[in-house]
C-alpha cells in the first residue's frame, strides 16, 4: 500500500469518529474485526521474540496470523480483501496490561455511589470484579489511549475482599470485555499490627481497623480467618462433590478454582514478615500464589524464588517506606528483583484515574536500572502471564489476540503519541471525555480570537 | 541579721494569719529549734564546709556557721551525714478550675485563661507531696495545666499544712505559663492555629494596656486581658512538647518582647545550636525515651535511625545544652516515675554533668528563674530552713535521703533502719580460750545459726521476745560440751547477754552487728550502663541524611552541559554555568564562560543536562502538626512560617529530584486559609527559619467548592459555608470587614500624635490585617479551585476589589475560563494529569496547561504531593505529551513559571547572571522518565549528590547496626508504640507510605 493510501485510510478512520457523539462514554464500541489486517514496515516490539525492524504482522479474527521479519513476505488468508497499513517509522506493541486496578469498579472516587469496591464483611470472595464493570466508564477509553489494553480489576476491602478479573478496554458489555472473570480470589493477609502508622493499601489488616487493643493477636485471628475460609471451602468442596444434594455456597464456590490450582490467590502483601507468611500459607496450602505490592519482596527472594511465587511490583512511584529507606526505594525495587531472579511484572499501585501512567513507571523502573527490554515485557506479557492470560495476551506472536497498537515512539517516552490500537483486532478509537473537552475549549477560545 | 529574719518570718506567717482559724484548746507550743552538728554542709553548689553547726529556728536558717550551739536548741547530730539546700522543681503541674464557661467576661476562646492562677488549685496533693518530698524536694512551682495562656504560677513549700497553718507560699505569681496546645473540637486545632491565637491575645494585652492608659474612651473591662496587663512583668513560659516548638515559643516571645524561659522536652540536643542562639533559659525534664522496640527483626526493621539516635544520646542532652553556654534547670515533670529522677540525674552525670552542676540544676538555677534565690536553693543565715540531710553525696549511688527539712519542719524519710535482732552478729563467745577464731550469729525471727570458726552449731529452744532472744546451743566449740543456755538483750547497737556453760558458770557475752556486703545492686547498674554515649556534634536534622557540618556555597563551574536557562533562550548544548558566593556569575555557551580562577573545580558535564533548580508551587512538606485550621472558615491569621519542619525527610528526597524552593500551603478546608510561606529547600539548617525565602511576596491560601464546603468529609456539617454560594458571600463579607479595618488603622495612624493619646486605638486583628494586605496587593492568593464558575466568581472578585489574584491552584477546569484567568491573575498552577477523584474535578483534561498557556495564562505544575515532588521534571514533561508545548516551556512550568507566580522570578527558576545558585544536574533529558537526578544545588551549596547519597545509605546501615545492637543489649526492651510517648519524641517519625496528600489533603481532616 502506498503511502498516500494509508493517509486515505487514516483519514477514513478519522472521518468515521468524527461523526460520532462528542464524549467517548457516548461513544460506539469498535465493531468486530471483519476482514485481515496488514501492519508493515513497523519496528515491531514482540517482547517474547525481539525487535523486528521493518517487520510486518497481521490478524484476522481477532488473532495474530505471522509476525515477519523485513522482506518477507506474509501468507495472508484469501478470500476477504485486507486492509494493509504501511506503518514505516511506526511502532508497534503489545497492548500494555495494567496488571491491578479498580478500573470500571469506579466513576468518582469521592463519590460513594459510583464506587463497587468493596462487599459487606470481611470475607467476600464471591464479590468477582467483572460483574459489576461499567462499560461505558469514562476512565477505560483513557486508560486505552495511553496503550493500556487489557486490566487486572481488583476488588478491594476486608480480607477476602473477591475475585479479581481481565478485563480488556473495550466491548459493549461485561461479557464482551472479560477475558478472565475469575482470575483468582483477593486476598489481604494481613501485617502484623505494629506496622500500624500505615495509613492505607493493602497491609492494613483487619486488627488496625477494630482497634484489637492486642496487635500480635487480632493479626494472628484475622489470618486465622482466611486460613478457616479456605478449610471450609474445601470442606464444602468435598462434601458436595461426594454428595451433589448438599446446598450451594456462594462463598465457598467461588474458592474451588483456587483449591484447585486453577487461579492463582493475590495475596496483597508489601512487608517482609507480611509477604514470608502470606507465601508459606498460600504454598503450604498447594495454592498458587502471587504477591500484590511486594515493597519489601527483594528480601524474600529466596522464598520467593524457591516456589515460584511471583510479584505485582504495585507501583514505582512510590515513596519510601521509612525514614533512612533510600530515596529511590520503590525506583530500584524491579531492578533488585530482576537481579535475584524473582519473576515480577508492574503495576501502577494508583486508582482507575491513572491507569494510563503505566508505561512511566516502567520507564522509571528502566532509568533506576532495570533493563528496557524487561521493562516493556513487565507491563506486556509478564503481567498477562501473572494474570493467567499469558497465552493469549501480552506479545506479539502468532495465534495470540490481536490487542496491539501502533505508536510513533516508545511508550516509555512523554513524547510518544498512541495512533492506533486494536483490542481483538477491532480498531477503537483512541479519543475519549477528556480528548473531546479540549477540542470543545479549544473551540471556545477560536471563537474568542475570531470576535 | 535579727531584723531580716523578723522581716521573712513575717512574710511567711502573714500568708496564714488572716485565715487561721481558732485553736481548740490551749495552743500548741512548738520551739521549732534546731541545732544540726557534725554535719558536711554543702551550702550552695560548689560550697561545702565542715565542721559547722545548722541553726535552724522558727522555719529559717539561723546560723551556719563553727558558733558554739545555742543553749535551748535541739541538738540532732549528724555526724557522718551531708546536708544541702532544699531542691527545686520550678514546673509542678497542677489541676486548677477551667473557669466558669458562663462569665461575662471570659475570653472568648476557652484556650485563653491567664486570669487563673495555681493558688485556685488544690496545689500539689498530699500524695505527690509526699513522694517529691522523698526525693528531697522542698519548694516547687505549681502551674495550672490546660489551655494557651493557663494562668500564673505560684511557689509554695512542700510542707505539710496543719489545722492552724496553711502551706507556705513564697510567691503568688512567679510566672506566666503558655504552650501550644490545640482542641479536638474547635478553634485552634492546628499547631499554627494555636500560635496565632495566642499572638493575636498578646496583641490584644498590648491594646488593651494602651486603651486602659488612654484616658476616655477606654473598653469594656474584660478579665484576660486585664490579667494579662496585670501580669506584664512577669517572664512568660512556654511548656514546648519538642524542640522545634521551643524555636516557635522564642519566635512569639521576640516578638512580643517577653522574656521567655522553656519548660522543654528533652530533646533538645536536636536543635543545640539555634536554642543557644536565642539565649532564653530551659527547664529540663529528665525522662529518657523508652528503648526502641527490637524484640524481632521486624521491629527492629520498623525503628528509624533517628529514633535510635534519640535514644541514645537523650541521657547527653543537659550536658550538651550545659556546654552550649544554655542557662539551665532541671525538673521532675514529664518523668513517668518521678521515684526514675535520681537515676536520670546519674544518666546525666554518667554523660559528664558534673556533681556541682546537678546540685545547682536542682537549687540555685531554679530559685534563679522563679526568684526566689534570697530564700531558698542555698544554705545561708536568713533562708528559709529548707534543707535535704544525706547520707552521702546526694546523687551518689548508695547515698539515702535521711530527712528533708521544709520551713523548719522535720520530714523523716529514711529513718535508721531498725532491724532489730535481726541480722548477722559477731560476737565474743565468751569461751575462756578466747582465739582469734569468728563466731557468728545469725537470727532471723526465731531461727537462729551459730557459727563458731568452722562448726555450725545448732540452736534449739529459741524463745525470742522484741528486745531479747533466748536459746540453747550443744556442742564443744563454745569450749565445753554440752547445753549452752544463751539470753541476750539489746543495749544500743549492740548484743549484750549471758552464757551459762554446761557448768553451771554465767558467762557475759555481747556482740556487734557484722557488716553488710557489698551493694549488689549498685554494682549492676554500674555494669549496666557501659561507657557514655559520643558527645560528638551530632548532623542536622538528626537522622541519616543531616549534615555535621553543613556544605559550603563554593565557587564551582558547571561546563559542557545541555543547558536549560528557562528564560527565553530555549536549551543551550554545551553550555556552562559559573558559580560563585552562592550566586550564578554565568550562564550561557561554553564559548562565552569568562575567565575562572586556578583552582576552581570544574564538572564536566557532557551528555548531562542542567536546569534550574526546581520550583514547587503547591507543597504541604514540612508543616508541623496540622497542615489546615479547621476551626474557622476564615483563618487568614495562622501562618505556615510559624510551623515549618524542617526534619521531615522528604526535604532530603525532593532535593533527590531536583526540588529546591517550594510553596508550602495551608490545606483548603477553608474559604479563607492561612498565609502560606515561600520555602528554600535549605535542608540541614539548624533554624528553621532560615528556609523561608527571604523577601519573597507574601501569600496566602484561599479554597474554593467542594473543600470549604467541607462535602467530602462525613457528618452534618454545620459550619458556615455549605455551598459555593456560601463561599462566595464569606469571602465578599471577609474583604468588606477587611476594607472597614483597614480604613479605620489608617485614620488613626494620620491623626496628630497629641489626638491619637485622646483616642481609643483601634483593635489589632491578624486575621483582618492579613487580608488588608491582601486588598493592598502585598499579599498574593493562591486559591485552591476547581469549577470554573468558581474561577470566574473570584475573578469577579478580584476585579470588583481591584486585586491581581496570585495564582488558581489546582485550576483544574481552568482550560474553560483560561481568558478571565489570563486578565485576573498572574498564573495557574495544576496538576498535569490527574482527575476523576471527587466529583469537581471530573472534568479535568491532562491538556490543562498546554490550553491555558495557549490563552496566556502564565502555568506551573505543582505536586500537592510529597511523592509526585519528586517528579516535577516529567510532569512538566506532559505538557509536551498533551498539547504539544515545546519542551523549553514545558521545563518553565516548574522553574521560572512558578518563581513568577510566587514573585521569585528575580532570585531563581532560571540561569541568569545574579540568580540563586539554585541548580539541578540531570543524567538525561529531564523532560523524559530516562533522568535521574544527579546532583542539586540551593544557592550553591551542593545538597544532594549521588554519591554523598551512596555514603549516607553506607553509613545508615552501620550506625543502625550498631545501634540496634545497644537497643537490644540495653535492659527492658520495651515497645516505643505508646502513643503518649510517641508525640514527644518521634514527632517527626512516621513510616511514610504511599499515602497522597493530592488536593490539599482534602476537605477531611
Amino acid at each position: 500500500m502506498s503511502r498516500r493510501s494509508t493517509c486515505l485510510l487514516f483519514a477514513a478512520l478519522a472521518g468515521l469518529v468524527a461523526a460520532a457523539p462528542r464524549s467517548q462514554d457516548l461513544l460506539a464500541k469498535a465493531p468486530p474485526q471483519d476482514r485481515p489486517v496488514l501492519l508493515k514496515n513497523a519496528v515491531l516490539h514482540t517482547v517474547t521474540g525481539g525487535v523486528v525492524l521493518g517487520g510486518s504482522l497481521w490478524f484476522e479474527h481477532g488473532r495474530i496470523g505471522q509476525v515477519l521479519p523485513a522482506d518477507t513476505a506474509p501468507t495472508l488468508p484469501t478470500g476477504v480483501e485486507p486492509l494493509v497499513l504501511d506503518l514505516a517509522g511506526k511502532h508497534v506493541f503489545p497492548g500494555l496490561v495494567s496488571a491491578c486496578t479498580t478500573l470500571g469498579l469506579v466513576e468518582i472516587g469521592a463519590v460513594r455511589q459510583t464506587n463497587d469496591l468493596r462487599e459487606v464483611g470481611e470475607t467476600s470472595p464471591e464479590a468477582t470484579a467483572a460483574v459489576a464493570l461499567n462499560p461505558d466508564s469514562t476512565a477505560i477509553p483513557v486508560a486505552r489511549s495511553n496503550g493500556v489494553l487489557t486490566a487486572g480489576v481488583f476488588p478491594d476491602g476486608g480480607l477476602l475482599p473477591g475475585r479479581a478479573s481481565v478485563i480488556r478496554l473495550d466491548g459493549w458489555t461485561n461479557a464482551d470485555m472479560t477475558v478472565r472473570g475469575a482470575a483468582g480470589p483477593v486476598v489481604a493477609w494481613p501485617a502484623d499490627s505494629r506496622s500500624r502508622r500505615s495509613r492505607r493499601g493493602p497491609d492494613r489488616g483487619e486488627a488496625e481497623r477494630s482497634g484489637d487493643g492486642d496487635g500480635d493477636s487480632a493479626t494472628r485471628k484475622a489470618r486465622r480467618r482466611i486460613d478457616d475460609a479456605f478449610t471450609a471451602a474445601r470442606a464444602w468442596l468435598d462434601a458436595r462433590t461426594a454428595d451433589p444434594t448438599v446446598a450451594l455456597d456462594v462463598r465457598h464456590e467461588a474458592l474451588v478454582d483456587a483449591l484447585r490450582g486453577e487461579v492463582p490467590v493475590f495475596l496483597l502483601a508489601d512487608e517482609q514478615e507480611q509477604i514470608e507468611s502470606a507465601v508459606r500459607w498460600a504454598t503450604s496450602r498447594q495454592l498458587r500464589a502471587v504477591v500484590v505490592g511486594g515493597r519489601d519482596a527483594e528480601a524474600c527472594a529466596t522464598l520467593l524464588r524457591e516456589r515460584n511465587v511471583p510479584v505485582i511490583v504495585n507501583g514505582v512511584h512510590r515513596l519510601p517506606r521509612r525514614d533512612d529507606s533510600a530515596y529511590d526505594e520503590a525506583f530500584t525495587l524491579p531492578a533488585r528483583l530482576a537481579a535475584q531472579g524473582v519473576r515480577f511484572c508492574i503495576g501502577t499501585g494508583s486508582d482507575f484515574s491513572n491507569d494510563r501512567n503505566l508505561p512511566y513507571h516502567a520507564a522509571t523502573a528502566a532509568a533506576f536500572g532495570l533493563d528496557r527490554q524487561r521493562a516493556l515485557r513487565a507491563i506486556t506479557q509478564d503481567a498477562a502471564e501473572i494474570l493467567g492470560v499469558g497465552d493469549r495476551l501480552g506479545s506479539l506472536a502468532p495465534g495470540k489476540e490481536a490487542t496491539l497498537f501502533v505508536a510513533d515512539g516508545h511508550p516509555f517516552d512523554l513524547t510518544t503519541h498512541i495512533e492506533l490500537a486494536f483490542v481483538q483486532g477491532r480498531q477503537v478509537d483512541l479519543r475519549n471525555k477528556q480528548t473531546e473537552l479540549a477540542e470543545k475549549y479549544r473551540e471556545r477560545y477560536r471563537q474568542l480570537r475570531g470576535r | 541579721m535579727r531584723v531580716r529574719i523578723a522581716v521573712a518570718v513575717a512574710f511567711l506567717t502573714t500568708c496564714g494569719l488572716a485565715q487561721t482559724p481558732p485553736h481548740n484548746g490551749p495552743r500548741p507550743v512548738d520551739p521549732g529549734w534546731h541545732a544540726l552538728t557534725g554535719a558536711h554542709v554543702v551550702l550552695a553548689p560548689g560550697r561545702t564546709v565542715d565542721d559547722v553547726t545548722v541553726v535552724l529556728r522558727n522555719g529559717r536558717i539561723a546560723a551556719v556557721d563553727g558558733g558554739a550551739v545555742p543553749a535551748g536548741a535541739t541538738v540532732i547530730d549528724c555526724t557522718g551525714l551531708w546536708i544541702y539546700p532544699g531542691l527545686i522543681d520550678a514546673f509542678v503541674p497542677t489541676d486548677v478550675p477551667a473557669l466558669d464557661p458562663g462569665a461575662t467576661d471570659r475570653h472568648w476562646n476557652p484556650m485563653i485563661q491567664p486570669q487563673r492562677n495555681a493558688l485556685d488549685g488544690a496545689l500539689v496533693p498530699a500524695d505527690e507531696r509526699a513522694a517529691l518530698r522523698r526525693l528531697g524536694f522542698t519548694t516547687v512551682a505549681c502551674v495550672p495545666t490546660g489551655g494557651i495562656l493557663k494562668g500564673t504560677s505560684c511557689v509554695v513549700q512542700l510542707d505539710e499544712p496543719t489545722a492552724t497553718e496553711p502551706v507556705g507560699i513564697l510567691r503568688r505569681a512567679a510566672y506566666r505559663l503558655a504552650s501550644l496546645q490545640t482542641r479536638r473540637d474547635g478553634y485552634p486545632d492546628s499547631e499554627m492555629g494555636a500560635i496565632a491565637l495566642l499572638r493575636q491575645t498578646l496583641a490584644d494585652a498590648e491594646w488593651y494596656a494602651r486603651c486602659r492608659a488612654t484616658p476616655g474612651a477606654a473598653p469594656r473591662p474584660q478579665a484576660a486581658l486585664q490579667a494579662l496587663v496585670d501580669q506584664q512583668d512577669l517572664p512568660l513560659w512556654f511548656d514546648v512538647q519538642d524542640e522545634l516548638q521551643a524555636l516557635r515559643a522564642l519566635r512569639i516571645a521576640a516578638e512580643f518582647r517577653q522574656q521567655p524561659v522553656l519548660v522543654g522536652s528533652g530533646m533538645e540536643f536536636r536543635r543545640l545550636a539555634a536554642l543557644a542562639a536565642a539565649k532564653a533559659p530551659i527547664v529540663v525534664p529528665l525522662n529518657l525515651p523508652e528503648t526502641p522496640d527490637v524484640s524481632t527483626a521486624a521491629a527492629a526493621e520498623r525503628v528509624s535511625l533517628r529514633q535510635l539516635q534519640s535514644w541514645e544520646q537523650a541521657p547527653t542532652n543537659s550536658k550538651r545544652l550545659l556546654d552550649a553556654g544554655i542557662d539551665i534547670a532541671w525538673t521532675t515533670a514529664r518523668l513517668k516515675d518521678k521515684k526514675d529522677l535520681r537515676a536520670r540525674i546519674r544518666d546525666a552525670m554518667h554523660c559528664g554533668v558534673t556533681a556541682e552542676q546537678a546540685l545547682a540544676l536542682l537549687t540555685t538555677r531554679p530559685a534563679s528563674l522563679l526568684g526566689i534565690g534570697d530564700q531558698a536553693g542555698s544554705l545561708a543565715a536568713g533562708k528559709l530552713a529548707n534543707l535535704v540531710v544525706a547520707t552521702g553525696e546526694l546523687f551518689a549511688e548508695g547515698t539515702e535521703i535521711r530527712d528533708v527539712w521544709v520551713g523548719g519542719v522535720r520530714h523523716e524519710i529514711t529513718p535508721v533502719e531498725d532491724r532489730g535482732l535481726d541480722g548477722t552478729w559477731n560476737w565474743s563467745t565468751g569461751r575462756p580460750t578466747a582465739g582469734a577464731e569468728q563466731a557468728l550469729l545469725t537470727i532471723d525471727g526465731d531461727k537462729v545459726r551459730c557459727k563458731v570458726g568452722d562448726d555450725e552449731l545448732k540452736a534449739t529452744a529459741v524463745d525470742r521476745e522484741p528486745d531479747s532472744v533466748a536459746f540453747r546451743l550443744a556442742g564443744a566449740a563454745l569450749g565445753a560440751d554440752g547445753v549452752h543456755w544463751l539470753r541476750l538483750y539489746r543495749e544500743g547497737d549492740d548484743l549484750a547477754g549471758v552464757r551459762t556453760a554446761p557448768d553451771g558458770q554465767d558467762v557475759a557475752v555481747r556482740a556487734q552487728r557484722a557488716a553488710a556486703s557489698g551493694d549488689e545492686r549498685t554494682a549492676g547498674e554500674r555494669a549496666e550502663r557501659g561507657p557514655p554515649p559520643s558527645l560528638d556534634p551530632l548532623p542536622t536534622p538528626l537522622g541519616g541524611y543531616g549534615f555535621v557540618t553543613p556544605p559550603a556555597a563554593t565557587e564551582f563551574v558547571v561546563a559542557h552541559a545541555t543547558l536549560w536557562p528557562c528564560d527565553g533562550r530555549g536549551v543551550i548544548r554545551g553550555g556552562s554555568v559559573y558559580v560563585r558566593g552562592g550566586r550564578i556569575v554565568y550562564a550561557g555557551p561554553d564559548s562565552g564562560l569568562p575567565e575562572v580562577p586556578d583552582g576552581v573545580p570544574v564538572i564536566d558535564a557532557t551528555g548531562k543536562h542542567l536546569t534550574p533548580g526546581l520550583i514547587d508551587c503547591h507543597s504541604h512538606t514540612g508543616i508541623s502538626r496540622g497542615v489546615n485550621e479547621s476551626g474557622e472558615a476564615v483563618t487568614a491569621e495562622v501562618r505556615i512560617e510559624d510551623v515549618l519542619d524542617p526534619d521531615d525527610v522528604n526535604w532530603y528526597r525532593q532535593l533527590a529530584g531536583g526540588v529546591t524552593t517550594v510553596n508550602q500551603l495551608h490545606g483548603s478546608a477553608n474559604a479563607i486559609g492561612g498565609q502560606s510561606c515561600t520555602t528554600k529547600v535549605r535542608y540541614g539548617v539548624q533554624n528553621p527559619d532560615d528556609m523561608h525565602l527571604a523577601g519573597a511576596p507574601a501569600g496566602i491560601k484561599w479554597a474554593l467548592g467542594e473543600n470549604p464546603r467541607r462535602a467530602n468529609s462525613s457528618g452534618y456539617n454545620s459550619r458556615y459555608p455549605n455551598t459555593r454560594m456560601g463561599v462566595e458571600a464569606l469571602i465578599r463579607d471577609r474583604l468588606a470587614a477587611a476594607t472597614a479595618y483597614q480604613r479605620e488603622q489608617s485614620a488613626y495612624a494620620s491623626l496628630p500624635p497629641a489626638e491619637r493619646a485622646r483616642r481609643q486605638p483601634p483593635r489589632p486583628d491578624l486575621e483582618l490585617e492579613a487580608l488588608a494586605e491582601v486588598l493592598a496587593g502585598t499579599r498574593r492568593i493562591h486559591c485552591h479551585s476547581y469549577r470554573q464558575d468558581e474561577i470566574f466568581m473570584l475573578c469577579q472578585i478580584a476585579r470588583e476589589h481591584g486585586i491581581r489574584i496570585g495564582t488558581f491552584q489546582h485550576v483544574l477546569e481552568g482550560y474553560k475560563v483560561a481568558d478571565a484567568i489570563a486578565e485576573n491573575a498572574i498564573g495557574a498552577s495544576s496538576f498535569s494529569d490527574w482527575w476523576a477523584y471527587k466529583f469537581e474535578v471530573y472534568d479535568a483534561i491532562p491538556d490543562n496547561g498546554a490550553l491555558m498557556f495557549e490563552a496566556g495564562v502564565c502555568v506551573s505544575f505543582n505536586s500537592d504531593s510529597n511523592e509526585h515532588a519528586r517528579r516535577l521534571n516529567t510532569e512538566a514533561g506532559k505538557a509536551v505529551k498533551y498539547g504539544g508545548l515545546p519542551p523549553a516551556e514545558a521545563l518553565c512550568f516548574v522553574t521560572r513559571n512558578p518563581a513568577i507566580q510566587l514573585g521569585i522570578a528575580d532570585r531563581t527558576g532560571s540561569l541568569a547572571t545574579g540568580r540563586d545558585a539554585d541548580l539541578a544536574l540531570w543524567s538525561d533529558d529531564p523532560l523524559s522518565y530516562a533522568a535521574r537526578c544527579e546532583r542539586t544545588w540551593v544557592d550553591g551549596r551542593l545538597l544532594f549528590s549521588l554519591d554523598d547519597d551512596r555514603n549516607a545509605r553506607a553509613a545508615i546501615a552501620r550506625e543502625r547496626q550498631r545501634l540496634l545492637q545497644r537497643a537490644a543489649a540495653a535492659p527492658k526492651g520495651k515497645s516505643s508504640r505508646d502513643d503518649d510517648t510517641k508525640d514527644a519524641y518521634w514527632a517527626a517519625e512516621d513510616l511514610t507510605e504511599d499515602y497522597c496528600c493530592r488536593d490539599c489533603a482534602g476537605g477531611a481532616r
